[in-house]
């Protein structure tokens, strides 16, 4: 049934789709990546719908029933699933509003400094000479330079705001793509085809964003990943200090900051919004470590190969058993 | 014979001695703080942690009781008033500084012209206001000058700590204090701690607790983790949420209160029916009750603290009454309009949830209140800022001096402190009772600015706050009024 449908598909669907396709049913055979992209989607559209679902204004305060716990506790009630915070807010409410900021802060930042990065880092390793020292001097500088110094600097000429905060993150962000970048950069300029593509009379622009960059996708995937993680942390470090995220609006990670100091009497103040945090975080993992596989050729002639050997496997040991017994 | 008998006394002194060494290792304590002196220089900076340090090491002229009272210290008695500008101190004999140099009139009269140098800048001088200069008499009388007159010279001369004349020239001061006070400077470790030993010299006799070590943790929460694991015996600012959780802990009311000035000169709360609006749409009470679960009383419709002199006992705190804060706003055409609420967090009790619950209170009667809570050095910035004010901004006042004039100068006196307003006749007010001798008429004249201030709401008082210490089981000690961590007067029950 399931093998007469997805045939079928194909006939009726045009070129791209029929390659989405494919790649959705190579995603299926990979059911923790596919979990997490479900994940993923899921928040994405809890962020963007959050004024349908949510059950209250996420800043809506009632002193009175402030620190309710959650509805499955004692004193706790389906008013509050998720039970209210020092305020009185509802947590849930909160929860699913502050996926807003925090995921567009995440994506933002790593989309930003990573591009940046990755174009410094290209640029510095394909040139090489004295433009690749100067450029890494450079570097170094930034990273010896206290991060938190910066922000406030930046921060009190502008003002806080989120768009501030992607901002201020995105340039105390970016030189550890750069200097990735550009260390694979210089060891993939010696290979013999970046070589030929050069003596073929390639313009630089070609040789780099044809012969160079693909190589680079799946360690700048890592990096980017765990840099989304670093970021959504710093974005709390930062809201709290007040520089970042203002009241009424929230984040997970102000949520999780000011929710420290009420962890020993309200652990659910903290739990959920930090849940929320490693569930993107986790499933954002497992997702990408399924795109890089899929987008490296070799990674994914040995996971075809693999599939194939334990499939081999897993048809011999049936004949095996038989006779055993 | 005698020899024998003297050395046999040697002995049983050294043996004594060495016993009381032992017991040091039990006497020692660690309080955690809130934050990192910024130097330990006692006489530039209006720094809280410096102060829980030096308060231990260094000594005033006139000290308080636990419980508030103006008593003599370095002082041998409390000062005379020479004439409207000078005040005669005389001094206690035979103190010296820890490392030996005497005290006397030189080091008074070094140390006041010190602390009023204009090239040193003193943060202090709000404090110290009129003090304009020292001169000696003989080796144990100083009188100091002030440039107007001023009833509350001898609460001045309770903030001023004397620093000895020879080490603060020839040494560095900021990282190594010496005074006359019960402890003694030991070691500072930037970032981690500041240790202090027991002046076993001190006049009083040596104190109880002989070691004692400043742990600077900012986050209350890790404060009270550390109190729970054992390693620290005093902790400040603990949440009143946990005081059935912690071994012992002791409040007090504190000499702090918290409210939000209102600029009388900004377009959205230059009507005074929108100022006073903003004061009956808040639910004080609800606040008090549940935020800080009684530790804290609603302001009595002024920042004035009910210990100080020149507080108004006739106001009362604006109800809370939303609908005739709605109906206020609408006589004054200002509904739906935008308020910023300037504010920092992390640095009092619950601040961060305190202005957070009162954007909502605003934001129930159909305000837009644009919240900026700024990292704190910013917040000061933007806090003395003269040229732009912010429409209302959140802060704590201490008042040290136990007089109405504290208040006065930091929140209404146009054109310093923090004052949010430009009226001329409030200042020259505020002025005439700073120099006002005669006490009824000094009272009476507070009681007509507090009046005027409350009723044309230039601000809105919030609350009177305690303070709430979390103690290790085996730690004896009753907080004072005025905030100090006094370590001589703790002790330790083992």
């Amino acid at each position: 049934m399931s093998s007469a449908s997805t045939s079928s598909l194909p006939l009726a669907l045009s070129g791209g789709t029929r390659l989405a396709g494919g790649f959705l049913r190579e995603l299926w055979h990979d059911k923790p990546a596919a979990i997490g992209l479900l994940v993923i989607l899921l928040i994405i559209a809890m962020a963007i719908f959050a004024p349908l679902i949510a059950p209250y204004d996420p800043a809506a305060q009632s002193l009175i029933a402030r620190l309710k716990p959650p509805a499955w506790l004692a004193g706790g009630s389906w008013a509050h699933p998720l039970g209210t915070d020092h305020l009185g807010r509802d947590v849930l409410s909160r929860v699913i509003w502050g996926s807003r900021a925090t995921l567009l802060i995440g994506f933002s930042v790593v989309l930003l400094a990573g591009t940046f990065g990755v174009i410094v880092g290209l640029w510095a390793g394909y040139a090489g000479g004295r433009v690749d020292s100067l450029v890494m001097r450079l570097v170094d500088i930034q990273v010896s330079f206290p991060g938190i110094l910066l922000i406030l600097l930046i921060v009190s000429v502008i003002g806080p705001s989120i768009t501030t905060m992607i901002v201020v993150l995105a340039v105390t962000n970016w030189m550890v793509y750069a200097r990735q970048v550009r260390g694979i950069v210089m060891s993939v300029r010696q290979t013999a085809y970046v070589e030929a593509a050069e003596v073929i009379g390639c313009r630089p622009g070609r040789v780099i964003f044809r012969h160079i960059l693909p190589n680079l996708f799946s360690p700048i995937l890592t990096v980017a990943i765990l840099e989304f993680t670093n970021i959504v942390l710093a974005e709390a470090a930062i809201s709290f200090l007040g520089l970042g995220v203002q009241p009424p609006a929230t984040s997970w990670g102000l949520d999780v900051a000011a929710a420290r100091d009420y962890i020993f009497i309200a652990w659910w103040l903290i739990t959920f919004p930090g849940l929320s945090i490693v569930a993107t975080v986790l499933s954002v993992n497992l997702f990408a470590n399924w795109v890089r596989i899929t987008a490296d050729p070799q990674e994914r002639e040995k996971r075809f190969a693999r599939a194939q050997a334990a499939k081999r496997r897993r048809a011999r040991g049936d004949q095996a058993t038989v006779p055993a017994e | 014979m005698n020899d024998t008998f003297r050395r046999v006394l040697a002995a049983a002194v050294f043996s004594a001695g060495s016993l009381t060494a032992g017991a040091v290792l039990a006497q020692s304590i660690t309080i955690a703080i809130g934050s990192e002196p910024s130097t330990l220089d006692p006489q530039l900076r209006d720094d809280g942690g410096e102060r829980q340090v030096n308060d231990n090491i260094y000594e005033t002229l006139l000290a308080r009781t636990p419980t508030g009272e103006l008593v003599p210290s370095l002082a041998a008695e409390m000062p005379k008033q020479i004439d409207d500008l000078t005040w005669e101190f005389t001094l206690r004999e035979g103190v010296t500084f820890h490392n030996g140099e005497p005290f006397n009139a030189d080091a008074v009269v070094y140390s006041v012209k010190r602390v009023v140098a204009p090239e040193n800048a003193s943060e202090q001088m709000a404090y110290l206001g009129t003090i304009a200069g020292a001169e000696k008499v003989d080796d144990y009388k100083v009188r100091i000058t002030t440039s107007g007159p001023d009833p509350i010279l001898p609460s001045r001369m309770y903030w001023m700590k004397i620093v000895p004349p020879k080490h603060a020239e020839e040494a560095d001061l900021a990282a190594q204090p010496v005074g006359t006070g019960p402890y003694k400077f030991v070691s500072w470790n930037r970032g981690s701690d500041i240790t202090l030993e027991a002046n076993a010299d001190h006049r009083d006799g040596a104190p109880d607790v002989e070691q004692v070590t400043y742990r600077f943790v900012t986050e209350p929460g890790t404060r009270l983790s550390g109190l729970m694991a054992g390693e620290f015996d005093v902790i400040v600012n603990l949440p009143p949420e946990f005081t059935a959780t912690v071994p012992k802990f002791a409040a007090v009311r504190g000499i702090e209160t918290s409210t939000i000035i209102l600029s009388t000169d900004n377009e959205a709360t230059r009507d005074p029916r929108v100022r006073q609006a903003l004061n009956i749409a808040i639910d004080r009470k609800a606040i008090a009750d549940n935020l800080f679960l009684g530790y804290a009383e609603v302001a009595k419709g002024q920042l004035i603290h009910p210990n100080a002199f020149g507080f108004n006992k006739s106001i009362e705190a604006y109800p809370y009454d939303p609908d005739r804060a709605r109906q206020l706003l609408a006589e004054a055409g200002a509904e739906g309009s935008t308020i910023e609420l300037l504010g920092e967090s992390g640095r009092w009790l619950k601040d961060r949830e305190v202005i957070e619950a009162v954007a909502g209170y605003w934001t129930e009667i159909g305000l837009k209140v644009d919240v900026q809570i700024e990292e704190f050095s910013r917040y000061l910035d933007r806090l003395f800022d003269m040229k732009v004010r912010p429409d209302a901004y959140f802060v704590l006042n201490s008042n040290e001096l136990f007089d109405a004039d504290r208040e006065m100068s930091f929140a209404y006196e146009a054109g310093a402190g923090g004052a949010s307003n430009s009226e001329k006749e409030l200042a020259e007010t505020i002025r005439a009772a700073r120099t006002e001798t005669d006490l009824e008429e000094r009272s009476t004249l507070y009681d007509k600015l507090t009046a005027k201030l409350h009723e044309e709401a230039f601000d809105v008082p919030l609350f009177n706050h305690q303070d709430i210490y979390g103690m290790s089981a085996r730690m004896e000690w009753q907080p004072r009024v005025d905030g100090k961590l006094i370590v001589k007067e703790m002790s330790v029950a083992e």
